[in-house]
């Protein structure tokens, strides 16, 4: 009998049909994939398993009885969901947050000891071999320790099923390997396991089974070690994709930006030298923390600058403040897009214009038709799907919103691109887009720098690769590009 | 979960509307049921009658919806108010030009904007803390200078004017309301700075790495609603005829009421002028036409809250809905 049988399973919001008809199930010690490209209706599948929403129609078992929740409450008992926004307390400690909710007491008084004691046990038997400093609040912990001390916390309501939705999307590549070992070891302790993510490679090595969702609609459960990615794209998308990264022809012409000996005291930054051609993009690899983002940022924002010079366009590049960095050329698409890149409750018309309001202002005074222009041209240049442009930008999908994030610099006389982590939760196709747009940005004589932790697209897309680790930058690769050497580097072996 | 939504959102138009337009129709149900139960109301006099009387509420909300639209809070405009209101009065007294004590009192208003709006960008106080403070700061200034007790004497017919005035047969009061919210709304609407506030309040971030310089526009709005507050006290003080150290206190709860009413105006949870000025008049509507009714003082503000809880719950629930 499986533990989790879905069966047809359909969700209609007013107006759209986000899941339909879904049928699928999965096993106790299975750890099951589930995978489509964003809006397929995983999500919304999550969320009717979670007790967030309910079913329109069919239904759902769970150890062969039919499950009807309530409410997240209510499921928390059977299912267990590790989201991607971590759901933690941050100056709670770590037993304080494994508790929440199911403190015990006595005479009202928490019973802090008992929590401490049986925390550590907890972390004892569950996760062997993780670094948590359960006494630790939790903000002062990594963000993958965070996110192990998430996995705890949800296994601590023992559920019968346990939902990682994109768990490695925070995580480095060392604490990827740390997560795998414990979802494996939760397969052998007997768990059904349903596992989320847009890496596709990482669901096949890690997967017993998985199940592709497509329009809302179920399209196949295949096995993983029959399957090869290239088969679950063609799958997930409806057309056969020609190629997953395409690279646009561009010839590098003069040194656009330099840095030369640039160091940070505030930053952690030392030894910074590379420089980036007009027409070529310049990828940044590096494992989380190596400090490319903060690189980036902190050049960007005009944060102090201890030694080194730092050239642009030909002229000494001095910034104070994102302002003055846009002034003289450089722009950045920053990595995480709801946060920084957009204003997400105002309308795409108004995140396309901020930018550029010094320029399509007189006296102060908004030019409606000029910025109609701009609007219009940055909507069709990045061809972002829109019903109409003062729809709020929370309303678009992720590849739009990066869309818009891009296209809110177009019009100004940028010189220097940043894309930190532009792919980052977006789907296939509209990764191949992003690819396309960063190549358009090179043929047209711009210096793109290009940081990302998916390795494969870096090697595929970038002209010139630069490695960082422990905030240095410890080597330049040019193509061809060895796979192994570039990774040797990033974890800090003296291969090169 | 954004997919999901953001499909959703797109077709959602039907109940958009009472979204959007719950409050305006919350407003035109009690305009409704008091032009039908209570004589007298709908008459032209009485619509300028409650214009008159919500103009000082109105432009004083209008400067505290500013700090709302960057996402700041100002605790300290009623007091600011009373404190220019006694100024302006002090100075009049004392044998100055009124437009001369006009000045000195709006710069003393300016003065506590750009003073709180430094504190809270330059020095990182929440503006919370700031402007309560501030706020204390004003009320024993106005003590200071009023000794406690109220001006009363005789002002200058000119001065008096402004707040006593017609301008045809509309009040001055009115006049200079419209002029004040039309000012707002344009400012926010069709200005660069106006754009730029509503992006510091959105997301200061974000706004920050796009080129916008947010502590300044923190600091404008903080001004303004010192700005505006100060040209409230002067208006009080002129409407009046003298100046009463607690003269403006009543502002604060109705002030507060007016922009949180706004927001749930037009475009939900956003702060907005013209949404401000619909939130005064529904709370000028409920005043006047229950005092017309014959209803005790204290329904009035039973009758407020419960108004202000239904047209929130209204507009929260319907986006509360639409996400479920």
């Amino acid at each position: 009998m499986s533990v989790l049988e879905i069966r047809g399973l359909t969700k209609t919001f007013p107006g759209v049909t986000a899941l339909e008809d879904v049928s699928l199930s999965a096993e106790a010690g299975e750890i099951h994939g589930l995978v489509g490209e964003n809006g397929a209706g995983k999500s919304t599948l999550v969320k009717i398993l979670a007790g967030v929403h309910r079913p329109s129609a069919g239904s759902f078992l769970i150890d062969g009885r039919e499950r009807r929740f309530g409410s997240p409450k209510d499921a928390s008992e059977l299912v267990g969901v590790v989201h991607q926004e971590r759901e933690l307390v941050p100056h709670f400690t770590g037993w304080e947050n494994l508790f929440l909710g199911l403190e015990p007491t006595y005479a009202g008084f928490l019973k802090k000891r008992e929590m401490r004691a049986t925390a550590m046990r907890f972390l004892e038997t569950y996760g062997r071999g993780l670094d948590i400093d359960m006494g630790a609040p939790a903000h002062t912990l990594s963000s993958g320790q965070q996110e192990m001390l998430t996995i705890m916390k949800v296994l601590f309501r023992n559920p019968k099923i346990i939902i990682f939705d994109e768990p490695t999307a925070p995580l480095s590549i060392r604490e990827c390997e740390i997560l795998f070992a414990l979802v494996r070891d939760l397969k052998q302790k007997g768990l059904a396991i349903l596992y989320i993510s847009h890496h596709l490679e990482e669901v096949l090595s890690l997967c017993d089974r998985i199940s592709v969702l497509r329009n809302g609609r179920y399209v196949a459960t295949v096995d993983a070690a029959a399957t090869k990615e290239a088969d679950l794209i063609r799958l997930m998308i409806s057309r056969d994709m020609k190629e997953q990264y395409p690279k646009l022809p561009c010839r590098a012409g003069d040194i656009v930006f330099a840095a030369e000996g640039y160091a940070s005291a505030r930053d952690r930054l030392r030894d910074i030298s590379f420089n980036i051609r007009s027409g070529e993009i310049v990828g940044f690899a590096g494992l989380v923390g190596a400090g490319r983002t903060e690189l980036a940022e902190a050049l960007f924002t005009g944060s102090s600058r201890d030694a080194g010079t730092v050239r642009l366009k030909g002229r000494d590049f001095l910034s104070h403040s994102p302002k003055d960095s846009i002034r003289q050329g450089m722009v950045m698409i920053p990595e995480n897009r709801r946060e920084h890149g957009l204003l997400t409750q105002m309308s795409v018309y108004e995140n396309l214009i901020l930018p550029q309001l010094e320029g399509l202002s007189s006296i102060g005074f908004l030019r409606w038709r000029a910025a109609d222009r701009q609007v219009r041209s940055a909507v069709e240049r990045l061809s972002i799907k829109v019903a109409s442009p003062s729809q709020s930008v929370s309303t678009l999908s992720g590849g739009n919103q990066q869309k818009v994030s891009v296209g809110k610099w177009f019009g100004l006389p940028a010189a220097l691109w940043i894309f930190d982590e532009p792919t980052q939760g977006i789907d296939v196709d509209a990764k191949r887009e992003l690819y396309d747009i960063m190549g358009h940005l090179a043929q047209d004589g711009a210096a793109v720098w290009f940081i990302s932790s998916d390795l494969r697209e870096l090697l595929a897309i970038a002209d010139r690769l630069y490695v960082m680790k422990d905030r240095k930058i410890v080597g330049e690769c040019v193509p061809p590009f060895n796979p192994d050497g570039v990774l040797g580097m990033m974890m800090g072996e003296k291969t090169a | 979960m954004s997919d999901e939504n953001g499909t959703l959102r797109k077709h959602e138009g039907g109940h958009n509307i009472l979204m959007r337009f719950g409050t305006i129709m919350a407003l035109a149900a009690i305009v409704a049921w008091l032009s039908v139960t209570v004589p007298g109301f709908i008459e032209g006099q009485n619509v300028l009658n409650i214009l008159r009387q919500i103009a000082l509420l109105a432009i004083i909300s209008e400067g505290f919806t500013m700090c709302l639209i960057v996402g700041e809070l100002d605790l300290a405009f009623p007091n600011v108010a009373s404190l220019a209101g006694a100024i302006v009065a002090g100075l009049i007294f004392g044998g100055m030009h009124p437009f001369a004590a006009s000045l000195i009192a709006l710069s003393v208003g300016v003065l506590f904007g750009v003073g709180a709006g430094l504190l809270v960008t330059k020095v990182g106080i929440p503006s919370l803390i700031t402007t309560l403070a501030s706020g204390i700061i004003a009320g024993g200034l106005i003590y200071m200078y009023t000794k406690g007790v109220s001006f009363y004497g005789k002002l200058p017919e000119s001065f008096l004017l402004l707040g006593r005035g017609n301008v045809g047969p509309v009040p001055a009061l009115v006049f200079i309301m419209f002029v004040v919210v039309v000012a707002a709304q344009v400012m926010i609407s069709c200005t660069r700075p106006g754009k730029y506030m509503q992006a510091t309040g959105a997301n200061p971030a974000a706004a920050r790495l796009a080129g916008v310089n947010t502590d300044r526009y923190k600091i404008l709005a903080l001004t303004l609603s010192g700005l505006a507050a100060a040209f409230t006290g002067i208006l009080l003080t002129a409407r009046l005829g003298s100046a009463n150290p607690e003269g403006a206190a009543g502002f604060m709860m109705d002030g507060f009421a007016s922009a949180l009413l706004g927001m749930t105006v037009l475009s939900m949870g956003r702060a907005n002028p013209f949404g401000t000025f619909i939130g005064s008049l529904m709370i000028g509507i409920i005043n006047n036409g229950m005092t017309l009714a014959g209803s005790p003082y204290y329904m009035q503000d039973i009758t407020k809250g419960i108004i202000i809880i239904l047209s929130v719950a209204l507009t929260s629930w319907q986006t509360k809905r639409s996400e479920r």
